[in-house]
């Protein structure tokens, strides 16, 4: 009978090699310090990780390793200590910096036995996979939203790798769509973006905001079309100032920007009369009717005062003040910088005022129901709603799946799906 | 006034709770924020627990250990200080429990659950209980369950979990199912367009239902020797038969396999297999023999993973969560060491065990009676 040695709950075998192997830990957020703790408590000892963030108030949800003395500082770096302070003998290496700094190359991959990725986005994720492909180690992938979470383990020569199957792309929209005929709220929401960045941001040739003479819909012809586009540029359209130009000619004065935005723009788009045979044409505002209407006094109700919907003249208010606020901040940052840069899953105040006031001006100008800044944060911000449980459990079965890679089990690797609604988890083997 | 008081959420809460409050609604945020729990036992699993429901944002978390700190204890969970050897587990754990979540008010109790009297238990909305004897379980389970407490418990030996719910005999509850949208003609809501019917995501209809659960003990009580019972014994899993060895190991010893006590405690485990599955006129054979390599101690990861799924379930009841589909009914075993290519849910234990009926299945189920 052969005499079995325990570590805990491990054979001797298995939990030396994990006392001397190092493992990467990329990301730490909320997969990311579910799976450190995981990670450390298993017994593993050489570990690093990477982040390029800082902390927020609203990750305190559940990313447990962070308090609110730490906002504002290094995710990776507060992580490491914390978890120093219940594992003081674990050797931890924090970088508070990109994945895909030229720095993190094939060579600087090899260093480790097994990458674990508990990352937010799609471009890190492919560039993870590829250099662990370059460098033949196996990679762990994850992900989770909301109630839904998802682990698989890549390993090159016995599994697809992470960029085998397409994934969806995000949606995009015409521009016509944006520009002339929104019949949505995420349309004026992405045209409210769009014009943040034409007023204070990095102008891009494709996010205009003024009405499109070129939209196909207005003629059957393409050569009419093309006409129609070459005519407006010679006869000193909208197009040919930029935005931003001529906002500073305008000294950023918020009733002109209105003026021109919400009523000489649509008074425009109604002579394009085709557009506006099968749909309801819009109404445009005009700012001096608008004051005379008032606002809704204060918050009502016991819900968050970010659910409220504020009236039209609300909404007229806020894209002023937004306006002076967010030139004041432009002007601020002095004569190098001349962009604010948008930060949508921040809470930055002036520009989600903003595009909560632009957008909302504009539904209602297309004869949509308003939304409230709490909803157009989720659409604009691309905010992901997330909590701890859905990520405790998926950082749990990634340990488990490592374990099997240093067993030599990979062959018992599996792909795992994980809903915390029910509590149903699906595995397949790989 | 105190009504008021609680429907109001201040800015703090709203922007630390922001990710979840977009996730299950701002109501359930705030019935969370009136619920009371009471957790036993502060071992991995414990603290798994503990993390996950003070950060959702309950009323009041209880722990209560009687338990002293020892050096594995401050390597198996990440609230003891590594200097707190010697002392309550429950107590050492508070100081790090408090930080994950000020506004949650954590309390220590350093007693024995087996003294606490009947009244004690009657303060929570939820009870958890982890690291607990079978009787001691079957006791609290049948206590809360006459006053409307849910009841839940948890357990991890080495690579195996298991948690049990109990939400009484009538839980009510609804289920969201999505909304097929039809055209109207006279609509001019988020758009002048939208002619075709389409589902909608974010337009659902909720349907109430109703569960009832059966109690630990019947759930542990089946009778095996019945031929209804044998024929779903296929598809019972093996770990339900692992956690009646186990949890007689720990009436009988008072505490867990011990990796220290590598040898004797096999050997233990052993013998107790063959006794209970004897009892129940089943063959031994039913747990391998290298069984005893994976039940010791609690692996870290499926202590997150049970902690997880048990978090949520409680965080479920607290939010009274409308917009959830049905709580997992009645006992869930796992291993995770090999996963069986399937749903790690059970179904047939359901039947075995009596009186579930989920989802109105209009499947006859075995009631506790009958077996």
């Amino acid at each position: 009978m052969v005499t079995l040695q325990l570590v805990g709950s491990l054979r001797k075998e298995l939990a030396d090699s994990l006392s001397t192997c190092r493992v990467l830990v990329v990301g730490a957020g909320g997969i990311g310090c579910e799976l450190l703790k995981n990670v450390v408590l298993t017994g593993f000892k050489n570990i690093e990780v990477i982040d390029l963030d800082i902390i927020d108030v609203s990750n305190l949800n559940r990313q447990f390793l962070f308090q609110k003395k730490h906002v504002g500082k290094s995710k990776a770096q507060v992580a490491k200590e914390t978890v120093l302070q219940f594992c003081p003998t674990a050797n931890i290496t924090a970088y508070h910096d990109s994945i895909m700094n030229p720095d993190y190359n094939v060579e600087f991959f090899r260093n480790f036995m097994l990458v674990m990725n508990a990352l937010d986005n799609r471009v890190a994720r492919n560039h993870v996979n590829r250099m662990c492909l370059a460098a033949d180690i196996p990679l762990i992938e994850s992900g989770t939203a909301g109630y839904l979470g998802q682990v698989t383990v890549i390993k090159k020569g016995l599994t697809e790798c992470y960029e085998c199957q397409p994934k969806p792309t995000q949606k995009t929209f015409p521009g016509c769509t944006i520009r002339n005929t929104p019949s949505e709220p995420i349309h004026c929401i992405v045209w409210a973006k769009y014009l943040f960045n034409q007023l204070f941001g990095e102008e891009d040739a494709d996010q205009e905001v003024s009405p499109d003479t070129a939209d196909p819909e207005l003629s059957w012809n393409p050569a009419d079309t093309e006409a129609r586009a070459t005519a407006s540029d010679q006869d000193g359209d909208i197009k040919r100032v930029s935005t931003k130009d001529w906002a500073r000619s305008t000294g950023y004065d918020p009733v002109k920007l209105f003026n021109k935005l919400f009523k000489d723009d649509i008074q425009y788009l109604l002579t394009m009369d085709k557009l506006w045979k099968k749909r309801k044409a819009p109404l445009p505002l005009d700012w001096l009717e608008h004051q005379k209407l008032t606002c809704p006094q204060g918050v009502t109700g016991t819900g968050l005062k970010d659910q409220q919907v504020l009236g039209v003249a609300g909404y007229c208010q806020l894209f002023s003040r937004s306006v002076e606020t967010l030139h004041f901040m432009l002007v601020d940052k002095g004569d190098g910088a001349e962009e604010l840069i948008w930060m949508g899953n921040c809470d930055d105040p002036p520009a989600m005022d903003f595009v909560t006031a632009a957008a909302n001006l504009r539904m209602y100008i297309f004869s949509m129901n308003m939304k409230s800044r709490f909803d157009i944060k989720s659409m604009a911000g691309n905010i992901i709603p997330a909590i701890a449980t859905t990520n405790a459990v998926i950082a749990g079965l990634i340990v488990l799946e490592a374990l099997k890679i240093l067993s030599g089990d990979v062959k018992q690797c599996r792909t795992g799906k994980f809903d915390s609604r029910n509590g149903e988890l699906f595995s397949k083997l790989m | 006034m105190i009504e008021k008081e609680e429907s109001i959420i201040s800015e703090e809460e709203a922007a630390q709770y922001d990710r979840q409050i977009r996730l299950w609604g701002l109501d359930a945020q705030k019935r969370l924020r009136g619920s009371r729990v009471l957790l036993v036992g502060l071992r991995g699993l414990g603290a798994e627990v503990a993390k996950n429901l003070i950060l959702a944002g309950v009323k009041g978390l209880t722990l209560l250990d009687h338990e002293q700190v020892t050096e594995e204890s401050c390597r198996a969970q990440f609230l003891i200080p590594v200097t707190a050897q010697g002392q309550n587990r429950a107590q050492a754990s508070l100081e790090r429990a408090q930080y994950l979540n000020p506004m949650v008010e954590v309390k220590a109790d350093t007693d024995r659950v087996e003294t606490k009297p009947d009244k004690f238990f009657l303060q929570f909305e939820a009870v958890c209980l982890t690291g607990c004897s079978r009787d001691l379980m079957v006791r609290v389970d049948q206590l809360c369950a006459q006053h409307n407490i849910k009841v839940f418990c948890g357990d991890v030996f080495g690579y195996h979990g298991y948690m049990f719910s109990d939400l009484g005999q009538e839980h009510n509850y609804v289920e969201e199912k999505p909304k097929v949208v039809k055209p109207k003609t006279d609509e001019s809501n988020d758009g002048p367009e939208a002619k075709k019917p389409k589902v909608d995501p974010n337009e659902t209809t909720m349907i109430k239902k109703t569960a009832s659960f059966c109690s630990l003990k019947v759930a542990l009580e089946v009778d095996w020797t019945n031929e209804k019972a044998k024929s779903s014994l296929k598809r019972t899993p093996v770990d339900y038969f692992l956690l009646h060895v186990l949890l007689k190991f720990r009436t009988d010893k008072g505490r867990d396999p011990h990796p220290e006590s590598f040898e004797a405690d096999a050997t233990l485990l052993r013998q107790i297999r063959d006794d209970v599955l004897e009892a129940m006129g089943l063959s031994s054979e039913l747990l391998p023999h290298d069984f005893v390599s994976y039940c010791f101690s609690e692996m870290a990861p499926v202590c997150a993973v049970v902690g997880g799924v048990l978090g949520q379930e409680v965080v479920k009841v607290g939010c009274q969560l409308p917009s959830l589909s049905s709580p997992i009914p009645g006992l869930e075993t796992g291993t995770h060491r090999q996963q069986p290519p399937s749903k790690h849910r059970y179904p047939s234990l359901h039947k075995s065990c009596g009186s579930c009926s989920a989802r109105g299945s209009t499947t006859p189920s075995l009631r506790a009676s009958d077996v």
